[in-house]
C-alpha cells in the first residue's frame, strides 16, 4: 500500500504543477497521469473520456482478475479497493468529452472499408455490425465501449489482443470471437475510422 | 455449375412440401420452421451500393433506411423501440433470420382455414401492427411501397447473380406488382428458373423463415430459463429484456415490457422464439446455447408481460380463446399466480 501512497503523493505533487486549472476529484487523481486530467488519454493510457462507469468498472475487475493483461494497470486497479473512491473516478471520467455527431444505421449506403463494416458487417462471415453493440457513431454505452476517438493504436492492440486470447471476460468470448475473423488489415482500418470519429 | 443446379434442386423438391394449415386470425401466422440446408452459398443480396441510381433505387434505398431505422418511424406507424432488422438480421438478408428475399417470394399466399391471400404489402402490414407495436402505413403508402421493394430487390439481385447475370439491373417494377410479392404467375423468375419453379414451391426458398429446431428433451421451463437469460442474455439486453439505448437511438431490441413487440406479435411464440434464438444468439457468436437452454430462455423471455394483442376483445379469456388457442405461447396462461396478458401493457402506442 505504501507504494500506492506514493505513486498518489507524487500524482498530486505533479496536478499541482502542472494542471492546476482542471479539478479532478480526489478520487480520480491517480489515473491522471496516463489517461489524461479530462480522460483525454495519453502516450502512456487510454482515453477514457465517455466510458460507462460500467464498462470501466469490469475493466478493473478484469485487471485485478487477470482477463486484461497490463502490469502498471493491473496495480493501479487492485489500489482502487474502495469502492465509493472508484466510482467517483469513473463517474467523473463518463461525464467528460463530447458526443460524436450522431451517424445511424442506414444514413450512408454507400460505404466501403472500415465505415462498410462498422454499420453493415460483412453477412457472408458471419460478422454483424459493429453497429449493432456499439451504437450510432460508436458511442457506446452499458457494458460496451465507446470506440469514437479512442486512440487508434490502442483500438488496434485491443482487437489484436481479443484474437490472440490475451484479453477476455465478456460472455460467451462473443468480442473474442468476432475479432478472431477480422483480417490485419480490418483491424488497421477499423482503428484508424473509429479513432477519427468526433 | 453445380450451385445454381443445387438450388434449382432445392427449390424445385419443395414443391412437395405440405402447405402450412394453421388457424390464422392475424397475419403473423406461423410459418413452420425449416429443415436447415446444408449450403447456403447458392444465395447472395447484391452490395448496396449496387441499387440503381433514379426513382425506382431511390424506393429500394429508402426500403432499407426503414428497414435498418425503423424508429424515424416512431410515432407515427412505430409504437416501441425496435426495428425490422433487429429480427430479420443483417437487414433482412440473413438466411433463417427471416430473410425478406425468401419471404417476398412467397406471397401472396393462400390460406385454405378462412380462404384469404395476404400479399407481401399485407404482410408487412401486420408487422407494424404487431412486431412494432404500432399502426400500419397504408399499403399503398411510400413507406410500404419502399420496404417491399427493397426486398424485391434482395431477391432479385440475388438471383441474377446466382444465375451469371451480374450484369443485369433489376428490372423495374410498378407499386401495384411491387406489393403483391413474388408468388404469382406474373412474377417471372430468371435465368433457368423462368416457368420452371412451381407456385405452390414459392413459399420454400431454403434460408426462409427460421431453421427447425429439435424439440427439447424437457418441456421449456422458465424458472430454467432465467437462468440461461442471466448467463447469456443479460449483459446486451438489460436484466429486465428493457434492450439498450444509446445516445438517445434504440440500439439493442427490448425483449419484453412495454418497448417490445405485442401478443399478437410472431415471435411472442415459445417455438418461434427458440429456433430464432438457438440459430442468431448471441450476435456474432451464433449457436451457442444448447437446444434445450434456446428453449427455456425462449419460454422466459415470452413469459414476462409486453403490449396488448391489439385484437383484445372482452377479456384475456376470450382473447386468449380466440387467437390463441392453438398457438405455443404463454397469453392467457396462468404463471406464478398471475395470468399472462391480465398486466399486459397498453396496445398500439401511435394514434
Amino acid at each position: 500500500m505504501n507504494k500506492h501512497l506514493a505513486i498518489s503523493s507524487l500524482l498530486t505533487l505533479f496536478l499541482v504543477n502542472h494542471a492546476s486549472a482542471v479539478e479532478v476529484p480526489e478520487a480520480a487523481q491517480s489515473c491522471v497521469v496516463c489517461h489524461g486530467a479530462q480522460g483525454q488519454g495519453t502516450s502512456q493510457g487510454p482515453k477514457l473520456a465517455g466510458l460507462t462507469s460500467l464498462y470501466m468498472n469490469a475493466q478493473i475487475e478484469h485487471f485485478i482478475s487477470g482477463e486484461r493483461k497490463n502490469v502498471v494497470m493491473t496495480l493501479m486497479a487492485e489500489s482502487l479497493v474502495d469502492l465509493n473512491v472508484r466510482q467517483q473516478a469513473l463517474a467523473y471520467y463518463a461525464e467528460q468529452g463530447t458526443a460524436p455527431e450522431l451517424q445511424k444505421r442506414g444514413d450512408t449506403l454507400v460505404q466501403s472499408g472500415a465505415e462498410k463494416l462498422y454499420y453493415q458487417g460483412d453477412p457472408h462471415r458471419s460478422l454483424p455490425a459493429c453497429y449493432s453493440c456499439h451504437g450510432p457513431s460508436a458511442v457506446g454505452g452499458g457494458p460496451f465501449p465507446r470506440l469514437a476517438g479512442q486512440q487508434s493504436s490502442y483500438l488496434k492492440d485491443q482487437l489484436v489482443a481479443w484474437q490472440k486470447k490475451q484479453r477476455s471476460g465478456d460472455p460467451d468470448n462473443t468480442m473474442g470471437h468476432i475479432a478472431s475473423k477480422l483480417k490485419d488489415s480490418e483491424i488497421q482500418a477499423l482503428a484508424d475510422y473509429l479513432s477519427a470519429i468526433q | 455449375m453445380p450451385i445454381n443446379k443445387a438450388w434449382l434442386f432445392l427449390l424445385l423438391a419443395a414443391s412437395g412440401f405440405a402447405r402450412a394449415e394453421v388457424p390464422m386470425a392475424d397475419m403473423q401466422d406461423e410459418i413452420p420452421a425449416q429443415p436447415k440446408a446444408a449450403n447456403l452459398d447458392y444465395f447472395k443480396p447484391r452490395e448496396l451500393s449496387e441499387i440503381p441510381k433514379g426513382a425506382f433505387g431511390d424506393k429500394i434505398r429508402k426500403g432499407y433506411q426503414l428497414f435498418v431505422n425503423s424508429q424515424q418511424l416512431s410515432g407515427q406507424y412505430v409504437g416501441n423501440q425496435l426495428n425490422c432488422t433487429n429480427c430479420h438480421l443483417d437487414a433482412g438478408s440473413k438466411a433463417y433470420a427471416a430473410p425478406m428475399w425468401a419471404a417476398y417470394l412467397a406471397y401472396p399466399e393462400f390460406r385454405k382455414k378462412n380462404n384469404r391471400i395476404s400479399n407481401f404489402a399485407e404482410r408487412v402490414q401486420g408487422c407494424f401492427n404487431f412486431s412494432m407495436n404500432g399502426k400500419a402505413p397504408a399499403i399503398d403508402s411510400p413507406e410500404l411501397v419502399a420496404i417491399s421493394a427493397y426486398s424485391y430487390w434482395l431477391l432479385m439481385g440475388g438471383l441474377l447473380d446466382a444465375f451469371g447475370m451480374q450484369d443485369q439491373p433489376v428490372p423495374e417494377m410498378s407499386d401495384k406488382a411491387l406489393q403483391e410479392g413474388g408468388n404469382v404467375a406474373s412474377f417471372k423468375l430468371p435465368g433457368p428458373l423462368t416457368d420452371k419453379v412451381k407456385l405452390d414451391a414459392r413459399g420454400h426458398m431454403p434460408g426462409r423463415a427460421f431453421a427447425a429446431l429439435d424439440k427439447p428433451a424437457q418441456a421449456p421451463s422458465p424458472a430454467r430459463g432465467a437462468k440461461v437469460y442471466e448467463q447469456h442474455c443479460a449483459l446486451c439486453h438489460g436484466s429486465e429484456g428493457q434492450g439498450r439505448v444509446m445516445a438517445d437511438v434504440p440500439v439493442i431490441p427490448a425483449l419484453w415490457g412495454a418497448q417490445s413487440y405485442n401478443w399478437g406479435a410472431g415471435m411472442h411464440r415459445v417455438n418461434t422464439a427458440a429456433t430464432f434464438i438457438f440459430e442468431n444468439m448471441p450476435l456474432g457468436k451464433a449457436v451457442q446455447l444448447t437446444p434445450q437452454q434456446a428453449w427455456d430462455v425462449a419460454a422466459y423471455m415470452n413469459s414476462r408481460e409486453r403490449p396488448q394483442d391489439p385484437r383484445f376483445t372482452k377479456d384475456v379469456a376470450t382473447t386468449a380463446k380466440t387467437f390463441h388457442a392453438d398457438d405455443n405461447g404463454y397469453y392467457g396462461k396462468e404463471l406464478d399466480g398471475s395470468v399472462l396478458g391480465s398486466q399486459a401493457f397498453p396496445a398500439t402506442r401511435v394514434k
